[in-house]
């Protein structure tokens, strides 16, 4: 069975440029067949570039990417049969109702016309759209915009989806469902490469990357690279969030304070990672710079990883 | 699924567009039935009765004889004398009179002396067509109001001035023998409508698809270019011929104008025509960046070649050279000639081929520019 082993998608150096910007800068990729893969990254990290080469309709200045076992520049006709993609922005007709957009992308990619109706039904009935199927898509609410845009990529039963941030500008409830039906998908054996900007939503993926600048800086399961942080993670509250943060950063730069690896404030919480067990340490530090704060210990979450891997990354 | 199948699929689909899409369905079907009213009806290049305005200075019975040649012309309408020239002015800036005949005293008694009397004829240049006209049938009128002066002293000297050789022109206008503007306007009129439908829609259409990223979704289809662009242009070619066909019925119904040559070249050329249009309408829905663009671009590339540079409003012989040069870079002129021979002269294949021939080799070159634009995907 090396067949099924062999990855769903494959990239190596794969990069493109627009003018000025190196948008994706030699990429090298494996995801594994039903995963679901969250690219994570920064607006203009070069998330939907990499997505739109990999999906064929964005051709790489540089490497090559094989999706399912066909080239995305050599046989791009055998790689889209197989794929589902979602734009970042809406791509179907608003003037059309759901039903017709349905309809006409799967009569283009060849699905039979029992097939088509009975899919369809299945599909918006799964996501809760099947009193809408005569609403324009124009008038559809952002979350429901979303479900029918997955509804008509899922018609043609792909092996790979690729998703460019689905869940962007959509609600949270919306959010969930969305995510509930991605993880339906992976039940089925479907391979998801999710691209997000909400750290929140790696935590449900398999595998996760994230990517700033055209580069992946980090990749692995979400618990993977929350053992890439290194230390321990305490939360500092203090009457005035900024003074602390500040006295941190001179305990640090004076060495007053050992181990001290970052710190950052996250809304009114200092966060603060430092190469030991004892919160003590830190409470003392703060209380001798005239400080009075409360320290606990913390778990790291994906957002934290993110957060601290990119602080590291550019103060080592 | 075959290609068939797949084109079949755009064309419903941009069917349903068009029905969604209430003012552009009600644009491209009111259309020619309005440009028609407003050609027909409201806007006229015939130039009859120009108010006049007379100032006879003179009054002698000569000078009255002369001002009854203004009356009782068809291209003059007298609306009123005056006294004396200051009311040449006021005439015209208040737009009572496009034209004023000034006699000056002394006019009779010239004349009677045999001499060459002079009139001034004041011409209102703001309305040039009417100006223009205005001005060669006075030209004429004092040719033939001399002539006969000339004669009448002849005769009162006894002298016989008929075996001079007089010269009488007698023109006939062929074809359109009323020289009505609508016989000429609708066949060209025809133009302007197809190109503004096919180039125009054809554009606009496209470039929507590339806005509203649904082209992506279409790329990743297994649905070919090619198969695409025919299901994308087929609603409009269906329209443009609906239009040429409604233009033709009510033109002939109600406009009373004559279809004297052969159907089939008409419908070959309109045919040809409507490929040149899409041709240039996915030329530019491959440059345009937006859909402003090529709306802007079409709307350059339909209505003003179709309207000025076709022979459509101003006969082509009558724009600078350069310009006519400029006119062979568009399809509407080959096309207005066309029209109008079917129309108006009865001419066929023998006298039309060469428009025919013209129109398609456009037609062949602007869908292969399209084709090569399309084909160098830019991605």
């Amino acid at each position: 069975m090396s067949a099924t082993s062999a990855p769903a998608i494959e990239a190596a150096g794969l990069s493109r440029r627009f003018g000025d910007v190196q948008a994706v800068d030699g990429v090298d990729l494996s995801i594994a067949k039903g995963a679901v893969f969250g690219l994570l990254g920064p607006d203009g990290a070069g998330k939907s570039t990499l997505i739109r080469m990999l999906a064929t309709v964005l051709n790489p200045d540089a490497g090559e990417a094989v999706v399912q076992g066909f080239s995305v520049t050599r046989q791009p006709g055998k790689v889209t049969p197989l794929i589902g993609y979602m734009s970042q922005k809406f791509s179907l007709y608003p003037d059309l109702t759901v039903a017709e957009n349905i309809d006409f992308f799967a009569k283009l990619r060849g699905v039979p016309k029992d097939v088509r109706h009975t899919r369809m039904h299945q599909l918006l009935q799964g996501m809760g759209l099947d009193e809408f199927v005569d609403r324009q898509a124009g008038r559809l609410s952002g979350g429901m915009k979303q479900k029918l845009f997955l509804a008509s990529t899922l018609m043609h039963s792909p092996d790979v989806l690729l998703l460019d941030e689905p869940t962007t500008g959509v609600d949270p409830v919306s959010r969930r469902e969305f995510w509930r039906i991605l993880a339906g998908l992976h039940r089925q054996g479907t391979t998801v490469l999710v691209a997000t900007p909400y750290m929140d939503e790696a935590e449900r993926c398999t595998d996760v990357a994230f990517i700033d600048s055209g580069r992946i800086r980090h990749r692995g399961s979400p618990e993977q690279i929350k053992a890439l942080v290194p230390g321990r993670l305490f939360e500092v509250r203090a009457a005035d969030p900024r003074a602390a943060l500040a006295a941190l950063h001179t305990l640090a730069a004076t060495h007053a304070l050992r181990g001290l690896l970052a710190v950052h404030l996250y809304g009114d919480i200092v966060r603060v990672l430092i190469e030991t067990d004892d919160a003590g340490s830190i409470t003392s530090a703060l209380e001798a710079a005239g400080i009075g704060a409360d320290v606990q210990p913390s778990a790291v979450d994906m957002e934290t990883a993110f957060a601290f891997l990119a602080e590291l990354a550019t103060t080592p | 699924m075959s290609s068939l199948s797949r084109i079949g699929a755009v064309v419903a689909k941009e069917f349903i567009h068009l029905v969604r899409d209430r003012r552009t369905l009600a644009v491209v079907l009111a259309m020619p039935v309005l440009q028609m009213l407003l050609f027909a009806y409201a806007i006229s290049f015939d130039v009859k009765n120009v108010s006049t305005v007379i100032i006879d200075t003179d009054h002698t019975p000569a000078s009255q004889a002369y001002v009854r040649s203004y009356q009782s012309s068809d291209f003059f309408t007298v609306v009123g004398t005056a006294g004396d020239l200051s009311a040449v002015d006021r005439v015209f800036d208040h737009n009572q009179a496009r034209i004023a005949v000034v006699v000056p005293s002394g006019f009779g008694r010239t004349l009677a002396d045999g001499g060459q009397a002079t009139v001034a004829v004041y011409l209102d240049g703001s309305e040039p067509t009417a100006a223009r006209v205005g001005q060669a049938f006075s030209t004429a009128l004092n040719q033939v109001y001399g002539q006969r002066v000339t004669i009448e002293w002849a005769d009162t000297q006894g002298l016989d001035v008929t075996g001079f050789g007089q010269l009488e022109p007698r023109v006939r206008t062929w074809y359109n023998p009323e020289k009505r503007s609508s016989d000429f306007l609708i066949p060209g009129l025809m133009v302007v409508i197809i190109m503004v439908v096919a180039l125009q829609q054809t554009a606009v259409s496209l470039v929507r698809e590339r806005e509203q990223g649904t082209d992506e979704q279409l790329a990743i289809s297994p649905m070919r270019r090619w198969e695409m662009m025919v299901g994308k242009v087929t609603p409009w070619t269906l329209l443009a011929f609906l239009d040429l066909a409604v233009i033709t019925v009510v033109g002939i119904v109600f406009f009373h104008l004559p279809l004297r040559g052969s159907t089939l070249v008409l419908a070959l050329g309109a045919a040809l025509f409507v490929f040149c249009s899409l041709g240039l309408g996915l030329v530019i829905s491959a440059v345009a960046p937006s859909l402003e663009s090529a709306n802007m671009l079409g709307l350059l590339l339909s209505m003003l070649p179709a309207f000025i540079l076709s022979g459509f409003a101003f006969p082509l012989a009558s724009i600078p050279v350069a310009l006519q040069v400029v006119s062979c870079l568009f399809p509407a002129r080959f096309m207005v000639t066309i029209a109008r021979g079917v129309f108006l002269k009865g001419a066929g294949f023998g006298e039309l081929w060469p428009e025919l021939a013209a129109l398609g080799g456009y037609a062949v070159i602007a869908l292969g520019i399209a084709v090569v634009l399309y084909g160098r995907r830019r991605r």
